[in-house]
């Protein structure tokens, strides 16, 4: 087996990896890094964003604000301190992205324009077009060519990490073309591997968004938090779960039942108003809008569609030229792909798994419990999103924190010691055994697609939008099941260039482990918050017992062990999570109390 | 899948390379319904028919690139593309024109990654800014020029299109000429003229004989077409600037 | 050993491949008509510095059955051509601005077929008139 050394290795070439890259490369360490992606780099599912990235840009907007949603749209499940770090570095690395070229919408003056978005009390959502994720992933991309440091290992794919003497100290990869297995060693590792939404059915993720970083670490013992947490979007193409971004709402679009009527006014989320307004309505926070639309459906106020009940997106009354201008994509979709022209006549839409607050357990500062581990993006959590998170929150996060953990990788990189050669390439081989013997034992009888589908509809079924626990124990003990008929799997192909099934069959190993700690996490937390809303009597939030992280921990021979751990709380104490006008008058109290208590 | 499923025959341009000396022709029967792309059309084939069948995939919305392939003869993203266009009859599909086949469907783009590489795709400002001075300052007019040529994802169908890259692999190609004038037409950046001299080169501009296919094939109306041929009027006034003016004429 | 194995595939025949590419080929040889056309003029404009029995000549030659069937083809390929290249014209030229807006495709290419028009019917005036 080929040895390949670099100083760090990235796993990741998504916002997050090619930012932290580039951090990294722009330390004075000149340090070599080698970037592992199992896709070519603008490839990744970032670029499938579309929405905008979020800081705080106008005069009259202020940190604090941008905090205060932040904190208030997790349920009081963020990090604070994080999440204060997250927020004062935001617009400095949207304007280092403005700097590397990325093609902003800009104001006739030639600043950049922002747009509003669900949750967010001023509008500062940086935006490019529709298509926000695809111009900053391919302006990242594009970037990182300038560095002759960064080596770029493109399809290839990443089975494992080499930990020895309890530190990582690389990775093993199969280089996809010709089956080949390598052992890339380096001195610090980065986990940037997007999401997990694929564990469900319906969901607006890409074939390759299937955890597989969230699943090496969980292996190597470091602890996934707050995986309950999955963010359903509330407005998805029936049938293929394809996104239409809250933009649309942003811009004015509403959210309308058979009737016509904009049921939100009946969850809290009212009074409406004919133009936007920031937290009321459409604007609301997208757990919040999920649910409205789930309890639509309880009252049969939604309407028929071959794949669903679904309620309608209305754009009508934004006109063809505003349609087009500002969301092009949405557009092409809509008329592409289910025929309709979304000036003339309302989008059907439904909701779909499209986030993972939840990932890899970090640091403010991207390290795991495991040294010389990082993680970043959407696989990691460090502390930002909470019980749900707000809409263009996470592109700014791949940016901040991206480089960060290069930062902090090199920096660590510069100081740690690899074991001997040998030693790490014993381990490789054991690594590149397991991983060869799983494409020529696999005669089994159990298919690849049976399995994945009968899990994503569990996950479904007992993790969806509402929950309660015979069905969240039935899906828990469904994934038992599906993980010993995994055993048995059957894999035709048995070549090696461009094997796709195997990397299929790698693939559904991931999913399984990291459903697994999704349902698992969920069962356990006994109260509602943000994304995980139960109706078996938990219905409330309980801080009592639940202000607190959930840490799910791989068990080889079964379900993962649950553990909790604080949740830090610098300024903000929970209060009561509201939207519209009772969310005003919600943060009028707040106010209130805390300039009494400024008074005292 | 409804019981009222129909069926189409979807012929695949099968290669592997540790088997076979050439492709060959492969027939499937797929039950699709009426809002199912092609894409899923070989992911059912893959998932109940034959494991071993191998392409590229990820978005499923057009935008990540990757599913690019020759349908009935026209190169198309396959996840926009709709078997009930083709039915009742066949589709055959085959890796995209002009490119290596690696297996199957999947072709070998390493060429187009080094064409991108080499253009400096990326801003190289006249001077440097720093953070604290914030974002450069572009109108929406600046903005114009480059946001449809910044809109290419990539996908290659545009070089599966062109036979001048078919013929003389060592052409640019129309996403890495589009990709570079974009940059040059950036209000941001001042490397024009390092880079008008990849365009001047035989293997730049000069290469296209104007077939306009590409444009016509594009999913996403970047125009490459009109992108390379602008800048033969570029390169041609940037030949006689040095003729005027030595040493390039600024 | 590698286990890749490229696979290229010929090119021979392909601009009989697909309909574009025979549109292509058809407006690309259009041009060779449109070049003998050119050289038979010049080859008039010679007999007619060397006299006038030469310039008669030239002209009865003209006349001739093969000459006026020539004639009629080359006129098909040059409007052929024309109008092939009216069409890809707007990609040619930097993007047309009007009161800050872009002016559309068919309106340019509209433009030339005017222009052109135009053209005919001053060099018509001349001919008729002059
Ligand atoms: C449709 C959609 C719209 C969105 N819109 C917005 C928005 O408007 N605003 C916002 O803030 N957020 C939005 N998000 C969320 C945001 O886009 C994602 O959270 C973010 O892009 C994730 O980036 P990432 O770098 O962490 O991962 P990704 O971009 O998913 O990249 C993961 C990388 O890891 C690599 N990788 C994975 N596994 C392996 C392996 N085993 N071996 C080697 N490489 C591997 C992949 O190749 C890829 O390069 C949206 C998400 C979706 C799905
Ligand atoms: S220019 Fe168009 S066809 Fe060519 S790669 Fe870009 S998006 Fe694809
Ligand atoms: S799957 Fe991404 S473009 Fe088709």
């Amino acid at each position: 087996m080929e040895t390949i050394k670099a100083d760090i290795v990235i796993v990741g070439g998504g916002g997050a990896g090619l930012r932290a890259a580039i951090a990294a490369a722009e330390s004075d360490t000149g340090q070599s890094i080698a970037l592992v992606s199992k896709v070519y780099p603008m490839r990744s599912h970032t670029v499938a964003a579309e929405g905008g990235a979020a800081a705080v840009t106008q005069p009259q907007d202020d940190l604090e604000y941008h905090f205060n949603d932040t904190v208030a749209g997790g349920d009081w499940l963020c990090e604070q301190d994080v999440v204060e770090y997250f927020v004062a570095h935001a617009r400095e690395e949207l304007v280092q992205m403005e700097h590397w070229g990325c093609p902003w919408n800009r104001k006739e003056d030639g600043h950049v324009n922002v747009r509003a978005f669900g949750g967010m009390k001023i509008e500062r959502t940086w935006f490019a077009a529709d298509k926000t994720g695809f111009h900053m992933l391919h302006t990242l991309f594009q970037t990182s060519i300038k560095y002759p440091l960064i080596k770029r290992f493109d399809e290839y794919f990443c089975v494992d990490i080499v930990v020895e003497d309890g530190r990582a100290q690389g990775v093993v990869v199969i280089e996809i073309a010709t089956g080949r297995i390598c052992f890339i060693q380096a001195r610090a590792v980065v986990l940037a591997t997007g999401g997990a939404a694929r564990v469900f059915r319906e969901n607006t993720n890409g074939g390759i968004v299937t955890g597989d970083g969230m699943a090496l670490a969980y292996r190597q013992g470091v602890a996934l938090r707050d995986m309950e947490f999955m963010q359903y979007h509330p407005t998805c193409m029936p049938g293929t779960g394809l996104l239409f971004t809250e933009a649309c709402r942003g811009e004015g679009g509403y959210l309308i039942n058979k009737d016509g009527y904009r049921f939100l006014q009946d969850y809290g989320l009212g009074p409406p108003s004919d133009e936007p307004r920031n937290k009321f309505m459409e604007l609301g926070p997208r757990d919040r809008v999920s649910q409205a639309i789930w309890h639509e459906k309880q009252k049969g106020r939604t309407i028929d569609h071959p794949h669903g009940q679904v309620v309608h997106l209305d754009m009508r009354h934004l006109g063809e030229k505003k349609l087009r201008e500002r969301l092009p994509q949405i557009y092409e979709l809509a008329e592409e792909f289910m025929g309709l022209d979304p000036a003339h006549e309302p989008i059907p839409v439904l909701p779909g798994a499209h986030y993972t607050m939840g990932g890899i357990e970090t640091d403010g500062r991207t390290a795991t419990s495991l040294p010389g581990l990082y993680a970043v993006g959407e696989c990691a959590s460090v502390g930002i999103h909470g019980a749900n998170r707000l809409g263009s929150n996470s592109l700014v996060e791949l940016c901040v924190f991206g480089r960060v953990a290069g930062d902090e990788a090199s920096s660590y990189a510069k100081s740690a010691r690899n074991s001997s050669t040998a030693t790490l390439e014993k381990k490789a081989d054991d690594i590149c055994n397991r991983v060869r013997g799983l494409v020529n034992n696999a005669n089994g009888k159990e298919r690849i697609a049976d399995i994945r589908n009968e899990m994503a509809k569990s996950m479904e079924e007992g993790c969806g939008i509402y929950r309660n626990a015979p069905v969240m124990q039935k899906t828990c003990d469904k994934l038992e099941e599906l993980k010993q008929r995994y055993r048995s799997i059957n894999i035709e192909d048995k070549s090696s260039a461009w094997n796709t099934e195997w990397l299929l069959a790698i693939e559904l190993g991931y999913l399984l482990d990291v459903a697994q700690a999704v349902a698992c996490s969920a069962i356990n937390r006994k109260e509602s918050r943000g994304s995980h809303q139960r109706l078996d009597g938990y219905e409330q939030r309980d801080d009592q017992n639940y202000l607190k992280h959930t840490l799910a921990r791989y068990n080889s021979e079964g379900p993962p062990g649950i553990e909790y751990s604080k949740v830090k709380i610098t300024k903000s104490e929970p209060g009561i999570r509201a939207y519209g006008e009772a969310g005003e008058k919600a943060e009028a109290e707040r106010n209130k109390k805390k300039g009494a208590a400024h008074d005292k | 899948m409804t019981s009222n499923d129909k069926i189409i025959e979807i012929e695949v341009l099968r290669y592997r390379p540790e088997q076979d000396e050439k492709p060959f022709l492969q027939s499937f029967k797929v039950p699709f319904t009426d809002d199912q792309s092609v894409l899923q059309g070989v992911q059912y084939i893959k998932d109940y028919l034959d494991g071993s069948l191998s392409f590229r995939w990820s978005c499923r919305m057009a935008i990540c690139g990757s599913c690019g392939m020759m349908i009935n003869g026209v190169p198309k993203l396959s996840c926009k593309t709709f078997l009930r266009e083709y039915y009742p009859g066949k589709i055959t599909l085959e890796a995209l024109k002009h490119f290596p086949i690696e297996k199957d469907l999947i072709i070998d783009l390493s060429d187009f990654i080094n064409k991108l590489e080499s253009i400096k795709p990326y801003i190289i400002p006249a001077a440097p800014r720093t953070l604290e001075q914030g974002e450069y300052l572009q109108t929406p007019r600046q903005l114009d020029r480059i946001a449809q040529f910044s809109s290419c994802i990539n996908c290659m169908l545009c070089y599966a299109a062109c036979p001048q890259y078919g013929l003389k692999p060592d052409y640019l190609g129309p996403a890495a000429i589009t990709l570079l004038h974009r940059y040059n037409e950036d209000n941001r950046d001042a490397a024009k003229a390092e880079r008008m001299q990849l365009l001047n080169a035989h293997e730049g501009v000069w290469g296209c004989t104007l077939v306009g296919y590409c444009s016509d094939v594009c999913p996403k109306d970047v125009d490459p077409a009109a992108a390379i041929n602008r800048n033969k009027l570029n390169s041609t006034m940037d030949y006689f600037l040095r003729f005027v003016a030595p040493r390039g004429g600024n | 050993m590698s286990t890749r194995k490229p696979y290229v595939r010929p090119m021979a025949g392909w601009w009989l491949k697909n309909p574009v590419y025979v549109r292509y080929i058809l407006r690309e040889s259009t041009a060779v008509f449109v070049g003998i056309y050119a050289v038979i003029l010049l080859v008039g404009l010679l007999r007619l510095s060397s006299g006038e029995a030469a310039w008669n000549n030239w002209l009865i030659a003209m006349q001739s059955p093969g000459a006026i069937l020539f004639h009629v083809v080359a006129m098909g390929a040059a409007v052929y051509h024309s109008v092939t290249w009216f069409s890809v014209a707007p990609k040619v030229m930097p993007p047309l601005m009007f009161n800050g807006e872009k002016v559309p495709v068919a309106k340019i290419v509209a433009g030339q077929y005017i222009f052109a028009g135009i053209i005919y019917l001053v060099l018509l005036g001349l001919i008729l008139w002059g």
